[in-house]
């Protein structure tokens, strides 16, 4: 399975491009392992190669075709600095997929949960009442209303594509190779290495859910929104100084003030 | 340093306003039941006529609140999920509020129909049955935000406590009004004692919610950076700040200790329904200025 789920290392394509055609055999194997063993999928999301090129956005959404003005995963763009001295940063966001989820904490019919197997927080699309105490509940905001499902929707790590042994759609997607998906108690993937040999940093850590997607050098700035002035005033408009996304009404209207 | 955010994906507030009605409402009944109790459970005598009016009014709310709640779901026709015992998530406020909402509706009929016949002593019993019902039923809301730890305007020790106490309150000024009512149109005035004590009530909840307010604001000023913005924006919002606070909590209780207007029945019934208005502000601002703060 390890194999498998190597990224495209080393001889890139060898295989048709696929990079899981020569795990087929190895995987039928380890069959009877993995049945024993629970796996613990999670991604490491490095921000030094990501280019900003929102290819993994772009591909969630055609994977999983999520309804135009709506976005399972996304990447978030900051600036640091003034003219000359200017740098653009890029903060990969999905769903964090935390051992701890808040979201499976609330929902009141358990219509999402975080699989036993491996540690992927799913929805059941067709128990889900569309209450909306799990958007509220995600502290990541990783979570919003499918309009055409008209349940809750979010970023399942492609679980249908992970299920068959391949990679989640962004992780393939990643002209960089920013994207690391494995599992972490396999000491021979990829992913563990460089949880292992990597100084990594999670999103919102003091919440204590324990998310399972890891950034390396992803700085404060990036991961969060709060800026500090002496002025009560400013600081409020601050905080609201965003850029309004274009479908969203709540952003149309934070974005006037 | 200089630091801007070019692009971010927020996602929209999954809420309408038929959650803060849904509070009121469920506090409305809760209020006015435990309103109710006070003379068939609590034995004063003095509320016996408002106990019947009142037992009917939380019960018509209590119609009212999950009409709101389902009309809020995306999938409406699916509201009996909550009630599926597999489905059952024991971590989850909501699936106890679930269930919660289904039982107390019956639990307060059955409890109307012996008032009805006037058979005292089994009101006493199932009231005292009720009573904590009437209690869970509306302090679970107050847990479905406080065991949310996402957004520090909501994730609070006070939550269950306040909704509580604002329950009674607005409870008990939608019980003034309809005692007001009723006054005017029974053969025997109501006791002048029965508005004293519904007023000292007041003043009384009134006093403890600015408490609550006041341990509130404190602990966020000196919160995480989340409930330190959570405040400051609160102290922004003109609706929390001149709506709840002013209009909906100081002025009535101005109205209800200052010697010229207490008792004064015209200045009693505009401080009710202050209070009445200023306590749904008071769920709309606790779930949408939690909505509001930005979490990515």
């Amino acid at each position: 399975m390890s194999k498998i789920l190597k990224p495209q290392s080393g001889a890139l394509l060898a295989d048709g491009g696929l990079g899981f055609s020569s795990g087929k055999p190895d995987s039928a194997a380890t069959n009877a392992a993995q049945a024993v063993r629970p796996k613990r999928w999670a991604m490491l999301v490095d921000q030094r190669r990501c280019i900003g090129c929102h290819s993994c956005a772009i591909a969630c959404k055609s994977e999983n075709n999520v309804p135009l003005g709506f976005w399972r995963s996304w990447v978030k763009g900051i600036q640091k600095g003034a003219f000359p001295d200017v740098g653009n940063f890029f903060l990969r966001r999905l769903c964090n997929h935390c051992d701890v989820p808040p979201c499976c904490q609330v929902c009141p019919v358990q219509a999402t949960v975080r699989r036993d197997e491996d540690g992927v927080v799913v929805m059941y699309y067709g128990k889900c009442i569309g209450c909306g105490m799990c958007i509220g509940a995600c502290p990541y905001d990783a979570r919003f209303f499918n309009p055409i499902r008209n349940t809750a929707d979010k970023c399942d790590f492609c679980a249908e594509r992970i299920d068959k042994g391949l990679q989640p759609a962004c992780v393939d997607a990643c002209p960089s190779r920013a994207l690391v998906f494995g599992d972490m108690d396999d000491p021979k993937s990829e992913l563990f290495q460089g949880l292992a040999s990597l100084p990594t940093t999670v999103i919102k850590p003091e919440l204590g859910t324990h998310p399972k997607v890891f950034y390396v050098a992803a700085e404060r700035s990036l991961k969060g929104r709060i800026s500090y002035s002496e002025d009560f005033n400013e600081q409020i408009l601050d905080y609201h100084k965003h850029i309004p996304s274009p479908d969203a009404s709540y952003w149309k209207k934070g974005g006037k003030e | 340093m200089d630091t801007s955010v070019l692009y971010n994906v927020p996602h929209e507030i999954p809420w309408k306003v038929y959650i803060p009605l849904y509070f009121y409402f469920t506090g409305l009944s809760a209020g006015s039941f435990i309103l109710s109790t006070l003379s068939t459970v609590f034995g004063v005598k003095r509320f016996k006529p408002l106990a019947l009016p009142a037992a009917i009014i939380s019960f018509l709310l209590l119609l009212l609140a999950p009409v709101c709640l389902i009309l809020d779901l995306r999938q409406p026709f699916r509201f009996w999920h909550t009630l599926v015992p597999q489905y059952f998530n024991s971590t989850s406020a909501l699936s106890y509020g679930s269930w919660l909402l289904t039982i107390y509706p019956i639990a307060n009929l059955v409890y109307i129909y012996y008032i009805f016949v006037n058979n005292d002593r089994i009101t006493r019993i199932l009231g005292m049955f009720t009573v904590p019902l009437a209690i869970f039923v509306h302090a679970y809301t107050g847990f479905a935000f406080a065991l949310v730890r996402a957004r520090a305007w909501w994730h609070s020790a006070l939550m269950p406590g306040y909704f509580l106490t604002s329950a009674l309150l607005s409870g008990i000024a939608l019980l003034v009004v309809v005692a007001l009512i009723m006054d005017r149109h029974r053969k025997e005035p109501l006791e002048a004692a029965l508005f004293r004590d519904l007023r000292l009530m007041m003043v009384g909840i009134l006093l403890m919610d600015l408490f609550w307010n006041g341990s509130f604001w404190l602990t966020l000023l000196v919160s995480t950076a989340d409930g330190y913005v959570s405040i400051l924006y609160a102290f922004h919002e003109k609706l929390y700040v001149w709506g709840e606070l002013v209009s909906g909590m100081l002025v009535p209780l101005v109205i209800l200790v200052l010697p010229k207007t207490r008792d004064d029945r015209v200045w009693l019934c505009v401080a009710s329904l202050l209070i009445i208005g200023g306590v749904f502000l008071m769920r709309y601002s606790v779930v949408f200025i939690g909505f509001e703060i930005p979490l990515s």
